[in-house]
């Protein structure tokens, strides 16, 4: 790695770990293999959002060039929201693309990115299923993103649970021998419809 | 540039060191190395013969950045700014000096400054921020985090200090890999205020990256100069620099004749829309349609394209909204087949006449499109052929040359086969501007003169691929002589008679075109 980059991520690390964030528990980062090129950040739920109470896990990869190219992240931990995908994980985030600016750090990345969880841009979708529930059907989809908070987000034991939504999981992995995840999928992408679900993984 | 030692700024420097006119000429330090040599031309010889002379300038690259630089100095004499403000300005007007005129002297100054994304030189009260992170005559890099030597950083007008490291290499990033040039921005999260010249060239010491940039600017100047435009011809470095937009041919120094209007091969008589048209359907449709031609029907009830692929007549439409039962033979409703559908007598039945008139009309268009295109492919094969053409006919040449003739008495073989090749490529669009033509008096005139056109160039073609030998070449000479003659002026009636249709607003098309 350049060294400009291995200087400024050591910077930014330590600017990561004393920020106001990091010590109420909002944002952290660290490292995988003890490569300053391979991040591993952590961003929590922001209240009063279907996220609120997860941990999101991110993938953060700082490429060559880094400041002056943004840094590569995308989740690790499955989320139902408009500009994330929902399979991939990758992110439509304009400060991770075009208006990224070298003066920017993985912090105010990390901000950033609790601030797409806060607001999503429904008209910029990177998932278009989610943005289109988002737009059509907003309480169906704030229940979908709780659940998948709940799921993929949580763990202990104060986890929220929607019955209704375990059941039709359950059975549309009896019917159609599937695994959790894709009946998951296969269900939230047919706002619950358990016929509709069924069909799509026919087709 | 010699500037370089200058730059490193001292300490109470106000930091936007880029205007402070060091030297007033920054631009042609910057982006001139030689001096430019280069051709002009007035059009109209032995090109194309219905228009008046449509007089234009071949540039080459450095003809480019100088006339770049002159529009540049004369806008100055007027606005006196500095030079690489005066470019962003400009650019920012499309490099429309009235434009940019009008809304200097006329409009709102600061409003202007800030929709081109500049600071205006005359204002300071930018410069007092930059001290903030000074302590110790040491300051901080917000980029690359170091704390260094005040002298070694530097900012554009926007008073966002970087260090001089961390500005080259944002800047070759942007110029190298995004290929971004007049678009650069200040390296601070959301100051768009643009880089200069003059900053990237002072910085700048790469020499690769230096012609990168240069390039980009000059682009930018041609792509938006709507007097200017490239020769599209792929290794060609020249440009055409025209006295006013029209639809006339352009004769590049590298022998490509072009379009000035869309940067096309002259296509005339057919014009920019709609050959544009037909290019785009040539893409979406020619290997496809004729396939579908082939081997598909379509559903009577929702006209969803079928392929039979297996023996039974009797169709179910796979449209999940549609699902109607129908005879493959008839194309009427299954039902009343029944078991016996090969007796199928139906043929003139009311319903399966309906069905088939709807299918037949969408067959129409389609044959009707590949009556043209097929036409049109047929010229433009021919063309390539004709290189081949100009091959042989050289050694024709050669050989005649051996037989007592002068070299000037065998050019008119190399005249034929240009005539042959203007035709041919003539003749290829006048297919497209048959297309897209309405049957109308004037119509009718222009397929006679295309006929006539099209059987004339046919005869000097195969007069050309004749043998010619000793005893028969007098009597070939005149033939092809002859031939060529007509072939020209039946070509020039035909391109004249399609231009008085457009003059006098005669032609009358199948598709809508947007009012140019």
């Amino acid at each position: 790695m350049a060294n400009i980059a291995t200087q400024r991520i050591q910077r930014e690390f330590s600017e990561v770990t004393k920020s106001d964030e990091s010590q109420k528990n909002l944002i952290s980062i660290e490292l995988v293999n003890n490569s300053l090129s391979d991040l591993r950040g952590y961003i929590s739920g922001p209240p009063d959002t279907p996220y609120e109470g997860g941990i999101f896990h991110l993938d953060i990869k700082i490429p060559e060039t880094y400041p002056f190219n943004p840094p590569k992240v995308r989740f690790l931990t499955k989320i139902w929201h408009p500009n994330i995908s929902s399979v991939t994980g990758a992110i439509c985030l304009d400060i991770l693309k075009d208006q990224w600016a070298a003066a920017m750090t993985i912090r105010t990345v990390l901000l950033s990115l609790q601030a797409l969880l806060s607001g999503a841009e429904p008209d910029d979708p990177q998932d278009a299923v989610v943005a289109k529930q988002y737009k059509d059907s907003y309480e169906m989809f704030k229940l979908t993103a709780k659940h998948w908070t709940s799921v993929y987000a949580m763990t202990g034991f104060d986890k929220w649970r929607y019955p209704d939504f375990d059941y039709k999981i359950q059975r549309l992995m009896e019917i159609m021998k599937v695994d959790e995840d894709r009946a998951r999928v296969a269900l939230s992408s047919n706002n619950w419809d358990l016929e509709k679900a069924t069909q799509s993984l026919l087709s | 540039m010699d500037s370089d030692d200058d730059f490193v700024a001292s300490e109470d420097d106000s930091g936007n060191e880029s205007n402070t006119g060091e030297d007033e000429d920054g631009l042609n330090v910057a982006l001139i190395d030689s001096e430019p040599t280069g051709s002009s031309h007035v059009d109209g010889n032995d090109r194309m013969e219905i228009e008046e002379e449509f007089p234009y300038e071949i540039l080459t690259t450095e003809q480019i950045v100088q006339h770049m630089i002159d529009c540049i100095k004369e806008v100055n004499t007027v606005v006196q700014l500095p030079p690489t403000i005066t470019r962003i300005l400009l650019n920012h007007f499309k490099w429309d000096k009235e434009k940019l005129y009008e809304r200097y002297y006329d409009g709102d100054r600061k409003m202007l400054f800030s929709e081109a994304h500049i600071i205006d030189p005359s204002e300071t009260t930018s410069q007092k921020e930059i001290k903030k992170y000074l302590h110790n005559g040491m300051e901080n890099c917000v980029i690359c985090c170091r704390d260094l030597p005040t002298s070694m950083l530097t900012s554009l007008a926007c008073g966002h200090r970087f260090c001089r490291d961390c500005w080259v290499n944002y800047l070759t990033t942007k110029i190298m890999e995004e290929g971004m040039g007049n678009k650069i921005s200040c390296a601070a999260h959301g100051c768009d205020i643009l880089v200069d010249d003059q900053t990237v060239m002072t910085l700048i010491t790469e020499p690769k990256v230096k012609l990168k940039y240069q390039h980009l600017i000059t682009n930018s100047f041609v792509e938006c100069n709507r007097l200017l435009r490239w020769c599209p011809k792929p290794e060609c470095s020249h440009a055409v620099k025209v006295q006013y937009v029209d639809f006339q041919p352009i004769k590049c120094d590298c022998g490509t004749v072009f379009c000035f209007l869309c940067g096309e091969n002259w296509h005339q008589p057919v014009k920019c829309d709609l050959l544009k048209k037909w290019r785009k359907k040539c893409d979406d449709d020619s290997e496809t349609s004729n396939w579908i031609a082939a081997n598909t029907k379509e559903c009577p009830r929702c006209n969803v394209t079928i392929e039979k692929d297996g023996g039974c007549n009797h169709m179910v439409c796979k449209n999940q909204n549609c699902k109607t039962d129908f005879c493959w033979v008839c194309l009427g409703p299954w039902e009343p087949h029944g078991s016996s559908w090969y007796s199928c007598n139906r043929y003139d039945e009311d319903e399966a006449k309906a069905a088939r008139d709807a299918q037949e009309k969408s067959r129409a268009a389609l044959q009707r499109y590949l009556f043209y295109c097929n036409r049109y492919m047929n010229h433009m094969q021919s063309l390539k052929f004709e290189n081949k053409l100009y091959a042989s006919i050289k050694e024709k040449m050669e050989e005649m040359q051996q037989h007592n003739m002068s070299w000037i008495e065998v050019q008119f073989l190399k005249k034929a086969v240009d005539v042959l090749c203007q035709c041919r490529q003539t003749l290829m669009y006048t297919y497209v501007f048959a297309y897209y033509l309405l049957k109308t008096n004037q119509s009718i005139i222009f397929e006679d003169n295309q006929r006539d056109l099209e059987s004339a160039t046919e005869k000097l073609s195969e007069y050309l691929e004749r043998d010619i030998t000793q005893d028969n070449i007098v009597d070939i000479k005149q033939r092809v002589q002859d031939k060529y003659r007509y072939c020209e002026s039946r070509r020039r009636v035909l391109l004249q008679h399609v231009q008085e249709g457009y003059d006098k607003d005669l032609w009358e098309y199948t598709v809508k075109l947007d009012k140019v």
